[in-house]
């Protein structure tokens, strides 16, 4: 079995954040943080990149809309024109109110998914699940990760580092 | 259930530990120790299923005759239970969406169930216009499939634009509220001691775990999925009471359909909040979770929506009379005086008058009291659909026709079996997933400083 990384319990939030900019300083990179709740201070800490996520929605809600639109549009101009009541084919205004649903709902599912493929999840077997500290049946315990991949990772100074950044257990992960 | 204490308005009360929090919210749904009173509740829920049942198969091997409508009323209890329950549900998207991105701490531990609630009463509501069909089982006619007639819907009719939406509104509540559920399915996960529940939790878990990386995004998306559901709950009510606007049926064309619904939707899904969430706290002992504050804040916004709900039933009856059109102002006198004259006044006194009691806050701080509003609201509210729905059609342009529907026992069979159902399945719910949001509360205690 290979090393992943080590894993720090911290008891509180306050001491996840504190120690994750001390890593951060003393130049660790591939590091991540656990916490039962999201958690803004370290977004900046960690160096999280900007997601593309609101992109991916807004391409989303284009395409429902526009695919949806394109199909009323077909129908009426091209596969079955039929004239009712006098009003012309291409009847736009009524046809933008089911062009918004569905754009509403492409967007829901673009937003959903895409998180869920962003996130690499479903995936129900990584490392960190190896950490007997590793559990939410507690509520709160916060953990910080520093991988063993990591440039600056040396197994007892690292250990040592985040002991005396007040961590209750240092456990190491196995891959 | 009767607290007094005038300081005791915070979003949350007492001092937490996490630990705390994750074990009493947890373990309602792990140790499955209920209350015997929630078994029985569920109980005489579950009778009003098996009526629900039995109705809905009468009414599919009869015919739609078999409840009260007849020519010239020909929409009935259907459309109005339709009305009804989507109404209920928008206030649950409300308190989840709205207040999100308003950033109101209050709406953290109630947001769960008031989805829980969005998401059954919308599953309530698509059943009505489908048993509303003479035949239900053409009902996927509406959608734009390539069927045997080698047709395609009516793109112009509201009836279709009301499907999209329907469909739509209920599919986006499902997505928000499965990944407001994933960091809790994940807690479930963890604390789960049988290996069924683990695997059961696990799976819906998808394997989260908590992340910074994720976390950054599921904010990000949790956002953007609720200021979808802001602008799509607002065009689905919009959409419903295009419904009736489309027609020229006196009573029903008129243009402040739309605000008068959706704030219609408003008062009654605060007021079906209020009678889960009064009962919940207090089976479930989450009165320091779920406060007065919450109560009092959904009680302000029932007020709120019902000002502008009686400006709807002032303006449809003045632009009746300011029209000069003898038949609009014949239904509207007809409303007032006719057959329907003592639901229609019923309905008044319900949501105009017993909602002002609402002004005064001791009022809204007696939980036996403002329970017992909110079901007189929830009342008065589905009179409302009711009366919107028939009287127009039964005082029409052609006087020799007018007529009334009566209701039957089977409007009746369906109306309360559907009740039931629903709230069947909200004790399905409580005692299968966490009916508060433990990773909100959480963070609530830690923001506003109720650590131990």
């Amino acid at each position: 079995m290979s090393l992943y990384g080590l894993m720090a319990v911290f008891a509180d939030p306050e001491a996840l954040v504190a120690a994750a900019r001390h890593m951060r300083e003393r130049g660790y990179r591939r590091m991540d943080a656990f916490s039962p709740f999201p958690m803004n201070e370290l977004d900046g800490i960690l160096e999280i990149p900007k997601s593309r996520l609101p992109w991916v929605v807004l391409a989303g809600g284009i395409a429902g809309a526009a695919l949806v639109y394109a199909l009323i549009w077909y129908s009426v101009e091209v596969d079955y024109p039929i004239n009712v009541g006098g009003r012309p084919l291409h009847s736009w205004p009524a046809f933008v109110v089911i062009a918004f649903e569905v754009g509403i709902l492409g967007a829901a599912f673009a937003g959903f998914l895409g998180l869920l493929a962003a996130n690499g999840l479903p995936r129900y077997h990584h490392p960190v699940f190896n950490a007997e500290s590793f559990t939410y049946a507690r509520g709160g315990r916060f953990y910080l990760l520093i991988e063993a991949a990591d440039p600056k990772y040396r197994k007892g100074v690292t250990r040592g580092q985040l002991t005396r950044l007040g961590a209750e257990t240092v456990e190491e992960v196995e891959a | 259930m009767a607290e007094a204490g005038a300081n005791s308005l915070d979003v949350m009360r007492g001092r937490h530990d996490f630990p705390e929090i994750t074990g009493r919210i947890g373990s309602i749904v792990l140790k499955g120790r209920l209350p015997r009173h929630f078994w029985t509740a569920f109980f005489l829920c579950f009778l009003l299923v098996l009526l629900f049942l039995y109705s809905i198969i009468y009414l599919i091997s009869v015919g739609v005759g078999a409840y009260g409508i007849n020519m010239p009323v020909v929409w009935g209890t259907m459309i109005s239970n339709f009305v009804w329950w989507i109404g209920i549900g928008h206030a649950g998207t409300l308190i989840s969406a709205v207040l999100l991105l308003l950033r109101q701490p209050w709406r953290a531990s109630i947001n769960r169930f008031a989805e829980a609630m969005t998401l059954f009463a919308v599953a309530m509501a698509g059943l009505f216009p489908i048993l509303h069909l003479g035949r239900p089982w053409f009902f996927y006619w509406l959608l734009p499939l390539p069927n045997v007639h080698m047709h395609w819907p009516q793109w112009r009719s509201p009836l279709v634009w009301d499907f999209a939406a329907i469909a739509t509104y209920a599919t986006v509540s499902l997505l928000f509220w499965y990944m407001g559920l994933l960091p809790d399915l994940a807690v479930l996960r963890d604390r789960a001691r049988s290996r069924a529940a683990q695997l059961f939790y696990g799976i819906l878990a998808l394997g989260w775990r908590g992340s910074a990386y994720h976390w950054a995004r599921y904010r990000i998306v949790y956002f953007l999925l609720a200021a979808l559901a802001t602008p799509l709950v607002v065009s689905v009510h919009s959409i419903v009471s295009l419904d009736f606007t489309f027609a020229i049926t006196p009573g029903y064309h008129s243009t402040i359909f739309p605000p008068y619904f959706v704030a219609g939707a408003l008062l009654s899904g605060f007021a079906m909040v209020l009678t889960i969430a009064i009962p919940l706290r207090w089976a479930f002992s989450v009165e320091d979770l779920i406060t007065l504050r919450h109560m009092d804040n959904a009680a302000k916004l029932m007020i709120a929506a019902g000002m502008v709900v009686a400006y709807g039933y002032v303006s449809e009856a003045f632009f009746a009379w300011y029209s000069g059109e003898p038949y609009e102002r014949a239904m509207m006198v007809q409303r007032a005086i006719g057959p329907y004259a003592p639901l229609f006044w019923l309905m008044l006194s319900l949501n105009c008058g017993v909602l002002q009691l609402l002004w005064f806050k001791r009022i809204r701080r007696n939980m036996p009291l403002l329970f017992a509003i909110a079901v007189a609201i929830n009342i008065g509210m589905w009179i409302e659909r009711y009366i919107i729905v028939v009287t127009g059609p039964s005082r029409d342009y052609l006087p020799s026709a007018w007529g009334e529907q009566s209701l039957t026992w089977l409007d009746f069979g369906i109306l309360f079996g559907s009740i039931g159902t629903f709230f069947a399945l909200v004790f399905l719910f409580i005692r299968i997933l966490p009916a508060i949001t433990i990773f909100e509360v959480e963070e609530l205690a830690e923001e506003e400083g109720k650590l131990r």
